[in-house]
């Protein structure tokens, strides 16, 4: 016993000296990491909580006209939203056109993250800074550059009847395919860095035993590589939905009048009305929408493809 | 071609202007388990990726049971392999990732079944069948792994180091095992290791590489005790090495001196390398295995010294039990380091003890530096 160094009361003395230490330290680290954490939360609390908070309190106020004097508090503004069919069809345009972006983006962005998760380390920088690109660019900037091509008798309209596809003017501009272009541009880069980031974490060694099996390299794409990259499939499409559905610049320049949206709807009602209050349930409806059908498009997948979600 | 399962002829593979393939000649017959063993960058992954079809050579051929294999993408060439990392399909079940196999090849449905039965019951897994890979500890899912590549009864089993990931016990069992199924299914099994204990106890015969090049082809048994040349001497085994100067040489003999006053006698046979011809002062190394040196008391005495034995006084300088033998370090005339392995010790020998060690001339191994 005497050269194992220690005795076992030794042994046991230290463990209780241990125990109320490690305590205190476990208490410092939170304390550590709230206080580094506070001004972050701060900041949130004051310039974004409180705002929802407030916002979502002004929906409930029902105003006549302009005077503020006859306030009353009521579920108003949200039903006068769902009993008119202006308001309805807007709210469907938004989705509609959120969706289309969301495919578009898919379409397009699937095979660029495929190519990049193939390419090697350096090909892969090039890329990811050219599938980034666009977010260098101020959106007003980007959305007049295809207000140019899409114009009508603009770039593109010429070069399609110069070849002679067509015989009159698309109009791509102020309708809603001038806005899924450019709602599809703009997010294009949330769609292929998600999707590229989940096909990056795919053991390549998978595809080497799919092909070993006996698997064409398009079967082994639809068997393994996909289906493992559907995390990286649906947080793309949760971004871009989202964020189309919340879009307000693009549809404003590429849709104008003809492709109002909720966002625009809500400018509107606040900025050209003063309906505020109106204008806060209509954020609310927005926020709701968006809400929800992302969480149901999530759960779906995830309950359908439960495995490849661990 | 009637016993060779696969025929290579005159490989050579380059990346840029690394050779990692040098004109490789190998004929692997019909039923036998073969080792590609060597250091990291030998190659031996590299030949392992051309027969599989991952890569296709620069030169020569390959062939698999008689049929050219150059420009056959490996889901042409059906062919079984495990890898490294298990490479279960993480979001299928075990029935799953053994039945795609067997859909690609159209098979009826009770005909797959009972392969996947048969499969599972070969590596002991019976029951697991809905169990996901994270489900299953490291030695199930290598076992499943071996499933996989064995339910499509392939013309080729592929074993790319199939039990670097698992722990020692789990890999001594599985070492076993493979042999089992390797042997009871009788499949051409191809496997790959750098672990020469793995590569000698499982294989029937063993390819050592180095440097893109094969060194030797042999059984185990050829590997161990007749090495061909200083490298698999060298990569097999343990070995403890003397330099000595040859001071006189003729048609059989070489006696070389390991240093003043101690001159070991040496055949013809000792030699190994294709050099085999010495001449007076040529420098030479002297190998000799640690297990076959002996190691005793003093007081035992020095016996009847003849040319055919090694004898010399030593000092213990370390001493480490293995459990099953002991691992001693002595040094000899002061400066020589030797490391012995051996089943037994005195109870009276510690560190700083003089013993006596001694080794047989027929042992000894010799190369020209």
């Amino acid at each position: 016993m005497e050269n194992l160094g220690y005795s076992p009361d030794q042994k046991m003395s230290t463990g209780f000296k241990l125990a109320p230490k490690r305590k205190v330290n476990v208490f410092r680290k939170y304390m550590a990491a709230m206080l580094l954490l506070a001004p972050l939360l701060l900041f949130i609390l004051a310039f974004f909580v409180v705002p929802m908070i407030y916002v979502f309190y002004l929906s409930f106020i029902e105003v006549e006209g302009l005077d503020v004097s006859n306030a009353s508090y009521s579920i108003g503004n949200y039903l006068t939203f769902f009993t008119d069919p202006y308001f309805l069809r807007s709210l469907w345009m938004t989705i509609k056109v959120s969706v289309y972006a969301v495919i578009i983006a898919l379409i397009l962005g699937y095979p660029i993250a495929l190519t990049m998760a193939k390419s090697s380390a350096r090909v892969r920088g090039y890329l990811t800074l050219l599938v980034a690109s666009p977010l260098l660019i101020s959106v007003v900037v980007r959305n007049f550059g295809w207000y140019l091509l899409l114009v009508p008798n603009g770039v593109i309209d010429q070069f399609l009847m110069g070849i002679g596809i067509t015989d009159s003017p698309l109009k791509l501009l102020f309708s809603v395919p001038g806005v899924v272009i450019g709602l599809a541009n703009s997010f294009l880069p949330f769609m292929v860095l998600s999707i590229a980031t989940s096909l990056y974490n795919i053991d390549p060694s998978l595809e080497k035993a799919s092909s070993i099996i006996g698997a064409s390299p398009l079967r082994t794409f639809f068997t393994v590589t996909l289906p493992l990259s559907l995390p990286g499939v649906v947080a793309g499409i949760v971004l871009v939905f989202s964020m189309s559905m919340s879009s307000y610049v693009t549809p404003a320049l590429m849709g104008g009048a003809n492709v109002p949206v909720l966002p625009i709807v809500i400018y509107e009602q606040i900025n050209t009305l003063f309906r505020w209050t109106f204008g806060s349930a209509i954020s609310y409806i927005l926020l709701g929408v968006t809400l929800i059908s992302v969480t149901i498009f999530s759960r779906i997948f995830e309950r359908k493809f439960k495995e490849v979600f661990r | 071609m009637t016993t060779s399962d696969v025929t290579i002829r005159g490989v050579s593979k380059r990346f840029g202007t690394n050779v990692v393939l040098q004109n490789i000649d190998l004929d692997i017959k019909q039923g036998e388990l073969l080792t590609l063993l060597g250091p990291s960058g030998c190659g031996k992954t590299t030949t392992l990726n051309a027969i599989a079809g991952f890569l296709d050579p620069d030169e020569g051929e390959l062939y698999i049971k008689g049929k050219k294999m150059n420009g056959v993408p490996p889901y042409k060439r059906d062919l079984g392999m495990v890898f490294q990392t298990y490479s279960l399909f993480p979001h299928m079940t075990v029935h799953e990732n053994l039945v795609f196999g067997l859909k690609l090849r159209k098979l009826k449905k009770d005909e797959m079944e009972s392969r996947i039965k048969r499969a599972l019951e070969l590596v002991k897994l019976t029951g697991l069948e809905k169990r996901y890979p994270r489900e299953l500890s490291g030695g199930q899912r290598q076992r499943v792994a071996i499933a996989r590549a064995l339910v499509v009864e392939p013309e080729l089993l592929l074993l790319d180091e199939p039990l670097s990931n698992l722990d020692a016990k789990l890999r001594h069992e599985l070492r076993a095992e493979i042999k089992r199924l390797q042997k009871e299914v009788g499949v051409t099994t191809i496997f790959v290791t750098h672990d020469q204990d793995e590569a000698l106890s499982m294989s029937d015969r063993i390819v050592v590489m180095n440097q893109g090049k094969i060194e030797q082809i042999g059984t185990p048994t050829e590997i161990y005790q007749n090495p061909q040349s200083e490298f698999v001497f060298q990569f097999i085994g343990k070995s403890n090495r003397f330099e000595g100067l040859v001071v006189e040489a003729d048609a059989d003999h070489t006696d070389i001196e390991i240093e003043e006053g101690w001159v070991i006698k040496t055949k013809k046979d000792n030699v190994i390398g294709k050099d085999r011809t010495f001449h007076a002062h040529d420098v030479v190394n002297l190998y000799i295995r640690p297990e076959l040196i002996s190691i005793k008391s003093v007081d035992q005495g020095l016996g009847a010294v003849d040319s055919e034995l090694v004898q010399q006084k030593a000092v213990i300088k370390q001493m480490n039990y293995l459990g099953s033998q002991w691992e001693i370090e002595v040094s000899v005339k002061g400066q020589h380091h030797v490391q012995i392995i051996g089943p037994t010790i005195e109870n009276s020998w510690s560190v700083g003890t003089e013993v006596l060690v001694e080794w047989k001339t027929s042992d000894i191994r010799l190369t020209k530096r």
